[in-house]
């Protein structure tokens, strides 16, 4: 296993970065905080530069980049905190279409992505649980098409993506369809970061036409559902463990600037030692999220337990991160002004959202043959 | 970035595992014969060493002539990993064969290489390393024995102690202080003292687990004489050798940790259904996540490892070695922790399996736990690590 960046992949790495730096700058972060701006752009520019098109396979006029790549973006997306809708679009709803659809759904939303047309996302979890097994809303076969009855929680862009993908349980499994986020009876949330905007959705009956069906109701399904949600997971857990990156570098950086009883705070060892901490945490996360980006590039069978070990460990990583990024910068870092929380908020954003640390222990526990056995059929 | 070796490394590897096949120590042999400490030699142990020094297997990277085939890092990693996978010690002489014998080639002169290093590569020799002692632990640099050169030879006075293998090594490679007036890292040189010269007395110091294997020695030096044709390369040059010459193959330390991670974790992972089952509902679950952190621990080291494999094979010192170092030790201590309380009463119980040398063959996790703060004790303590995380990768002022 070779987890160093080829030349190439460090150069789209750089690329990535330069860019954000431009289109995504922290200001836009506060002014979004403080209601003074939004994301449309953020997205706008990245479809001039053909981001959207960047993993979607070449047959629907993607670019044909793989997993890998998306990895490298989501950690710049983690890393800038960059708004918008590439990460629904790009690894959620895009995956989504991929893996559960068939051929003709599949380039119709697909291509839309690739050209920039659509932005989308995932609606899956209920009751707080982003798992196959906690689906409860129901698709109900109807003349021309499905009808979808239940509830989804915390769908990602529920209130702006233009297409949501809802999965939904029918007498013979699970099914998938695109639905019209405009069709849809969206609740938006007031939530602590408002650029990672979160929806609950409630299914109204609303009816879904064949062309828009992913796969109607199956036992097959369930599987394609996981793999789609390895790669939103992943991506996820990647992007969480740079926003912790972030804190630390700033932590480490002002530990070195800030003076008391006569020297930088980080010449104390207790100081010292935490920072020890923090640094082996973001690469304990960061290790385990590269892995885990590999095992979907690669489509190695351990990937969807890497995908819980990355997303458990990031999830981790931000627990030490966010309290000790915070204590050791002091008053400074707990006012509004200073720029950190909003590093912070997302660190946290992006354990809650697709299973946190806990939730992701759970599932190992069942991989690894640890958990009782009835919660293996719960 | 890929999941794979390439093909001439997985070559290289079923190369080694039909060589292995044919040239291995037998169990029924190892069994018969245990390694008592880390610098005795069962005559298996010597002929196992020999075999491997001739075919160019005992240190692969290096060349012919000193037991390799200069074999790259990579390879280095495979035979080391299906060494641990075939529950063969590569050595039962650690100190001697991964610190000893390098920095006699780096610094010693040939008829030292002779005399010392190359028995030691042919398994007929074993040796300790003399570095600490009662008033020099992490402060090595304090250390106090003294060798005052004296016409043609040194007289040693002193006492270390900690000294593992003291007690069956033929020999020791000794830090001691030369010159008493120069700044305290200045005036260290290291002399090789045959075990057997008069004035040495080896206090078998035993340990926590296992006390009737001691392998941890006081060593008293008492008007020790000792040519002065055993000075190890330049007169108060030691220091150079404790921090250049030791990190001999510490490129590789880090892997030695994470694969006695992962085979922890195998056996836990054995053991554990069993344990789980005996448990009510709500213990049964967190002691299982218990267990899930520990196993991500393991994964994780070997990514960590692989991650900064480039910097961690090109430097011997590399400072991300701490950080290596520091992980898995700990995730090793935690893991035993977590299985010993998965274990419940049954923790309590002694175990030792006699048939696998040195360490590995404890089973009881209770002793486990207890031996593994020999790994963050020694080679610098967890504390240090994080100091030298601390200063040498994250660039903070000294305190
Ligand atoms: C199993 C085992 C095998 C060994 N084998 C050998 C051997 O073969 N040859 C040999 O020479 N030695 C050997 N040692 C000795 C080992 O190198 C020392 O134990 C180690 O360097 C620590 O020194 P000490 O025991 O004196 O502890 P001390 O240095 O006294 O440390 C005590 C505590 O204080 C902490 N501490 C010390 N300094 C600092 C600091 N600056 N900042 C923060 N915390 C600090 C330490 O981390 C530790 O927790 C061995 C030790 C063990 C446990």
């Amino acid at each position: 296993m070779d987890l160093e960046f080829t030349d190439e992949e460090a150069e789209l790495r750089d690329n990535v970065r330069d860019v954000l730096a431009g289109i995504a700058p922290t200001s836009l972060v506060r002014a979004i905080y403080e209601g003074t701006g939004d994301d449309t752009a953020v997205w706008e520019q990245m479809v001039q530069l053909d981001w959207p098109a960047l993993t979607v396979p070449e047959a629907h006029g993607g670019l044909g980049y793989g997993f890998l790549a998306q990895a490298i973006v989501a950690e710049q997306l983690g890393l800038s905190l960059a708004p918008g809708a590439y990460l629904t679009t790009a690894t959620q709803f895009a995956p989504a279409v991929r893996e559960i659809g068939g051929d003709e759904v599949r380039e119709r939303f697909l291509a839309a992505v690739a050209a920039g047309r659509i932005t989308g996302t995932l609606a899956l979890a209920e009751g707080g649980r982003w798992t196959p097994e906690a689906v409860q809303a129901t698709a109900t076969p109807v003349d021309g098409g499905w009808r979808l009855d239940g509830r989804k929680d915390s769908v990602l862009r529920g209130d702006t993506a233009d297409e949501v993908v809802v999965v939904a349980r029918g007498g013979a499994g699970l099914g998938a369809f695109v639905v019209p986020r405009g069709e849809l009876e969206v609740h938006p949330r007031q939530v602590i970061d408002p650029t990672m905007a979160v929806a609950d959705v409630v299914l109204d009956g609303v009816v879904v036409p064949a062309d828009r069906v992913l796969a109607e109701p199956g036992p097959q399904v369930e599987e394609a559902v996981r793999r789609a949600l390895d790669e939103a997971v992943v991506a996820l857990a990647v992007a969480t463990t740079a926003t912790c990156r972030r804190i630390f570098d700033m932590t480490l950086e002002y530990a070195k600037e800030r003076e008391q009883y006569g020297r930088p705070i980080g010449s104390f060892q207790a100081l010292k030692h935490r920072l020890a901490e923090m640094y082996l945490a973001v690469e304990r996360a960061s290790s385990l999220g590269w892995f885990a980006a590999l095992t979907i590039a690669e489509d190695d069978p351990r990937r969807h337990e890497a995908a819980s070990l990355a997303k458990a460990a990031a999830g981790e990583c931000q627990r030490l991160v966010v309290g000790d990024g915070l204590q050791l910068h002091g008053g400074i870092g707990f006012t509004w002004e200073h720029d950190l929380h909003f590093w912070l908020k997302r660190a946290k954003v992006g354990d809650v959202l697709f299973g946190n640390a806990v939730a992701h222990r759970a599932e190992l526990a069942r991989t690894l043959g640890l958990a009782a056995t009835e919660e293996v059929f719960a | 970035m890929k999941l794979t070796f390439d093909d001439s490394v997985e070559a290289f590897r079923r190369e080694f595992l039909d060589w292995l096949a044919d040239n291995r120590p037998t169990d029924a042999e190892m069994a018969a014969d245990p390694a008592l400490s880390s610098a005795h030699l069962p005559a298996w142990a010597k002929a196992w060493t020999r075999r491997m020094f001739d075919a160019g297997w005992l240190v692969p990277s290096w060349p012919k002539e000193l037991g390799g085939r200069d074999a790259g890092p990579v390879e280095t990693l495979v035979y080391l990993e299906e060494l641990t996978k075939a529950h063969i010690p590569r050595t039962t002489n650690p100190q001697g064969l991964g610190i000893v014998a390098p920095s006699i080639l780096d610094y010693g002169s040939p008829e030292q290489i002779e005399r010392y290093a190359m028995p030691i590569l042919r398994g007929e020799r074993a040796a300790c390393l003399g570095m600490s002692e009662p008033g020099a632990g992490s402060d090595l640099a304090a250390l106090s024995t003294r060798a005052v050169l004296d016409g043609d030879h040194f007289v040693v006075n002193g006492q270390k102690v900690w000294t593992s293998g003291a007690n069956y090594a033929e020999f020791c490679f000794l830090f001691c202080r030369t010159d008493p007036s120069a700044p305290k890292h200045k005036g260290i040189s290291v002399v090789l003292v045959d075990m057997d010269t008069p004035g040495i007395t080896v206090r078998p110091l035993p340990e926590i687990v296992h006390p009737d294997k001691p392998d941890l020695n006081e060593v008293f030096f008492t008007d020790v004489v000792v040519p002065a044709e055993n000075l190890v390369g330049q007169m108060n040059n030691g220091w150079a050798m404790a921090n250049g010459s030791l990190a001999h193959e510490r490129g590789m330390v880090w892997l030695n940790g994470v694969l006695m991670l992962e085979e922890s974790m195998v056996k836990l992972l054995a053991e554990a259904p069993e344990a789980l089952d005996r448990l009510p509902a709500q213990e049964r679950a967190v002691a299982a996540d218990q267990l899930v952190t520990s196993y991500i621990d393991s994964v994780a080291a070997r990514c960590l490892g692989y991650r900064g494999f480039a910097k961690l094979v090109r430097g011997g010192s590399a400072p991300e070695q701490a950080l290596m170092k520091a992980f898995s030790s700990e995730a090793g201590q935690r893991m035993a922790m977590r299985a010993a309380e998965l274990m419940g009463d049954r923790s309590l119980d002694l175990g030792h399996d006699q048939a696998v040398a040195m360490g590995m063959g404890i089973t009881s996790w209770m002793e486990r736990y207890f031996g593994t703060f020999g790994g963050t004790i020694s080679a610098g303590s967890s504390e240090i690590q994080r100091n030298i995380i601390a200063e040498k990768v994250l660039g903070l002022p000294r305190s």
